[in-house]
């Protein structure tokens, strides 16, 4: 365990600071860090498409074929590219937390 | 189910939900038998143990021997990484909603029944100034405190408390005093007041109040009986010190709040509890079971919480005689054991002791 301990306001055990190394590689605990978190994305897409696809078929309203050949407008590309910039920032921003020196 | 109002705050995005709904899965599984961190890690400890023929002396050495592991490694990594993922989309969740959310808790401040009664004038003291459970900002800097504890709490009990169930279970367990008089409940260290609210509901005719130190809780608190229609008063005052009279109260209760009070603090909050508890009244304790009995694992897992989850005090309680402590300040304890899960890798228990 490579952090700095903090000493708490009155006794007790020193509890660890922002970063803990568990995995001795800092390398190796973003890597973990990251494969956690891309389950959660995977799973957040899962459950809305879930979501979607019961609403669609209990409505009738699409086709698995409308959804295939859809192609997104301007400004839905637009959102499209700002949802993408989230979804990586929330997996990689692990890697802004790998110190230089260890 | 009934239409009981929900009371958890709404999430900004449904993604927000699925992110958390995930979080509480993982949690099961690292925590469970799903990746059995806990039976596999303790069988190691435990041959280990053999192998060296004497006992674990100290938690040092568990901690040095697991930390040897590479799966003891890997399970403080995921242990801290799902807490963290947490309290990221949570915090990101709230903050950008920050201003309804606390236009909505203006709404509710003088709402009735019930009422909440905030100290302008509170001083904090410095042992309260700790990340409890990595929550940000702690439990009383930011407005939200209130709200990002209730929804992390929902997911800590892994969906076993989404409307206060276990709080339910857990206060219907109490001991009323002998002579049956319940006029006046107080709970300790209330936070969002579940307790308080459950007190409420057994002892309808009772005067029930819940004190914190932080008034962010106590807002959530109370919006939460407003809406739930449950008369309940929240004030802000210290436990340990809290300007009530002497024998004021029928019962006295406190919820895991010992295992993050500083031993001295406990102390005075058991001597305290002892004054405003009138005689033949019951304060009631739920906490965390003491790990000096407990297999090497739990006593490992004790430490790691305390270090890497914001519990600082808890070791030390865990090692403290609460029963020493009840008795030195003039209660009476009924052993009770519970074994119930914590809602993290510990057990709980209880002590009901009787102010004699």
């Amino acid at each position: 365990m490579s952090e700095l301990a903090q000493q708490t306001p009155e006794g007790g055990t020193p509890i660890a600071g922002e970063n803990p190394i568990y995995l001795k590689d800092p390398v190796l605990d973003a890597t973990v860090r990251m494969v956690v978190e891309l389950a959660a994305q995977v799973w957040i897409e899962r459950e809305r498409r879930m979501t979607l696809e019961s609403l669609l078929e209990a409505q009738g309203t699409l086709s698995r074929a409308a959804i295939e050949s859809f192609k997104p407008d301007a400004a839905q590309a637009a959102a499209f590219k700002r949802e993408r910039a989230r979804f990586i920032e929330d997996v990689f921003k692990e890697l802004r937390r790998i110190p230089p020196t260890v | 189910m009934s239409a009981v109002p929900e009371t958890l705050p709404a999430l900004a995005e449904r993604a927000d939900a699925a992110y958390l709904d995930f979080v509480e899965g993982f949690r099961e599984y690292i925590l469970g038998k799903g990746a059995d961190f806990e039976d596999r890690l303790n069988e190691a400890l435990i041959a280990e143990q053999a192998r060296r023929g004497q006992p674990w002396d100290d938690v040092e050495q568990i901690r040095e021997y697991v930390h040897s592991l590479p799966l003891g490694r890997l399970r403080d990594r995921l242990s801290r990484t799902q807490q963290e993922m947490k309290w990221f989309a949570l915090r990101r969740s709230f903050e950008s909603q920050r201003a309804e959310l606390l236009a909505e808790l203006e709404r509710y401040d003088a709402r009735g029944p019930g009422r909440l009664e905030l100290d302008p004038n509170f001083v904090h003291p410095p042992y309260v100034n700790v990340h409890f459970h990595l929550q940000p900002g702690g439990y009383y800097k930011d407005a939200l405190s209130g709200y990002l504890y209730h929804y992390g709490t929902k997911v800590f009990f892994r969906g076993d408390n989404d409307h206060d169930e276990l709080h339910a279970k857990l206060v219907a367990r109490v001991p009323a005093p002998a002579d049956g008089r319940v006029e006046r409940i107080l709970d300790l260290a209330c936070s969002i007041g579940q307790s308080s609210t459950a007190f409420h509901r057994r002892f309808p005719s009772a005067e029930v109040t819940g004190i914190d130190y932080s008034a962010p809780m106590l807002r959530v608190a109370h919006r939460r009986a407003v809406m739930l229609g449950d008369k309940v008063t929240f004030a802000q005052r210290l436990i340990e010190n809290t300007g009530y009279a002497d024998g004021q109260f029928d019962i006295t209760f406190a919820f895991i709040v010992f295992h993050e009070l500083p031993l001295r603090i406990i102390h005075e909050t058991v001597r305290e509890a002892a004054r405003v508890t009138r005689r033949g009244g019951i304060f009631a304790i739920y906490d965390f079971t003491g790990t000096r009995d407990k297999s090497p694992y739990q006593r490992y897992h004790r430490w790691f919480d305390a270090r890497h989850n914001g519990e600082p005090y808890s070791q030390d309680f865990c090692d403290c005689d609460m029963n020493a402590i009840l008795a030195a300040h003039g209660f009476e304890v009924a052993a009770t054991p519970l074994g119930q899960r914590s809602g993290g890798a510990g057990y709980m228990t209880n002590w009901f002791a009787t102010r004699v």
